[in-house]
């Protein structure tokens, strides 16, 4: 008898437990997304056609318009298409839901049992949906 | 050699706000902090009130900050403190009732939230409920609680919100969760998981820094984090 293995019901899935699981990969997927922009970005040339912050603002939020003042030829050729639309909306998703997550759970730790708890996630959550909305506007209208 | 022991007092007859004061003590370096305060108690100022029972780190009752940290009084040694002036101010995160005295209700209260307390309501054999010195071995360090506090209110996400379980009471929980013998926790798991539960342990590690007796308690957590996700109590 050594260490008999045991097993508990898994729990259902809660809200605080889902947030958790996505603070941890959202914070994953930024960081690899934004890796694969940059990289991505070299690959295209950038090292001689933009400077570094023109760089940084394409690897965290890959739109031709952030590109299209640096000495790209062409941002149509490579820089402009659906495949980092989807790179655009995926890396403002999971950035934006992280942020706000975050300031629920300042909420959540500072805001004892008052009707400014819910009026508060209330605002927080149109907040978020609103910036999202905008975001994947911009993205899909630019 | 000479200290000097700055305590933050308050009494409620008199006093509206804590304030500090000052007291000269003759120290040994193999004092223990405790020591410093029952002299200053027995032959400067009798109105000190702290808490203290065993003097050899086993009750839990002396935790307080010690130049900012928390430490047991009775466990910490002026030589370990590399300096002559010496700060002491009660719990962070609790109601002061005098002095050093903290109101420790609320921390009890979350401990008493996690059944702390060995459930199986299966018949019991003849002889004994046997474990492998392996399953003993699973959930040996959060045995070592003596539930002084030091970690709870240590805890930035305690402070925050005094409904959070804390440190503590997960530790308490963790040592019955993982006991082979228990039956209950399922039970313990789903209080965890619960809005003040573990998620509100944010990984700030000042827990583990606290503990006197050096359990791993934010690992604990994890651990116990990882039970709710996989349901394996291994
Ligand atoms: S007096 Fe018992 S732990 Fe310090």
């Amino acid at each position: 008898m050594l260490l008999r293995s045991r097993q508990v019901p898994q729990l259902g899935w809660n809200l605080e437990y889902i947030m958790w699981i996505f603070m941890r990969i959202s914070g994953l997927a930024m960081a690899f997304l934004g890796a694969t922009g940059m990289a991505l970005a070299f690959l295209m040339g950038a090292r001689t056609q933009m400077d570094l912050p023109t760089l940084m603002r394409w690897s965290f939020f890959p739109n031709p318009n952030h590109v299209v003042n640096s000495n790209i030829p062409d941002v149509t050729q490579g820089w402009a298409n659906g495949f980092w639309q989807v790179m655009e909306i995926l890396i403002i998703s999971f950035a934006a839901t992280h942020g706000f997550n975050g300031v629920r759970m300042v909420i959540e730790d500072y805001i004892d049992h008052s009707l400014w708890r819910p009026f508060l996630r209330g605002v927080l959550f149109a907040l978020w949906l609103f910036s999202l909305l905008v975001a994947i506007y911009v993205i899909l209208a630019s | 050699m000479q200290v000097t022991v700055k305590i933050l007092r308050y009494n409620p007859e008199k006093d509206e706000k804590q304030h500090y004061e000052s007291y000269q003590v003759e120290a040994d370096p193999t004092d223990r902090v405790l020591d410093l305060l029952e002299k200053i108690k027995g032959y400067q100022d009798g109105t000190l009130a702290f808490r203290r029972s065993c003097a050899h780190g086993i009750c839990g009752s002396c935790a307080m900050r010690i130049n900012g940290r928390n430490r047991l009084a009775c466990k910490t040694l002026v030589q370990d403190l590399n300096t002559t002036k010496i700060t002491v101010e009660p719990l962070l995160g609790l109601r002061v009732i005098k002095d050093l005295v903290v109101d420790m209700e609320i921390f009890f209260e979350h401990y008493r939230a996690v059944k702390p307390y060995f459930v199986n309501d299966e018949p019991p054999p003849e002889k004994e409920r046997l474990q492998s010195p392996e399953e003993r071995e699973r959930f040996d360090d959060t045995t070592k609680c003596i539930l002084c506090g030091a970690c709870t209110t240590s805890c930035p996400s305690f402070w925050a919100n005094r409904n959070y379980l804390g440190p503590a009471a997960i530790v308490a929980a963790h040592r019955f969760i993982f006991d082979s013998r228990d039956r209950a926790a399922a039970e313990r798991l789903k209080i965890l998981s619960d809005h003040f539960g573990v998620y509100h342990c944010h990984t700030i590690y000042n827990c583990t820094d606290a503990c006197p007796r050096g359990i791993q308690v934010t690992k604990a957590i994890g651990e116990v984090k990882k039970a709710i996700m996989t349901g394996s109590l291994d």
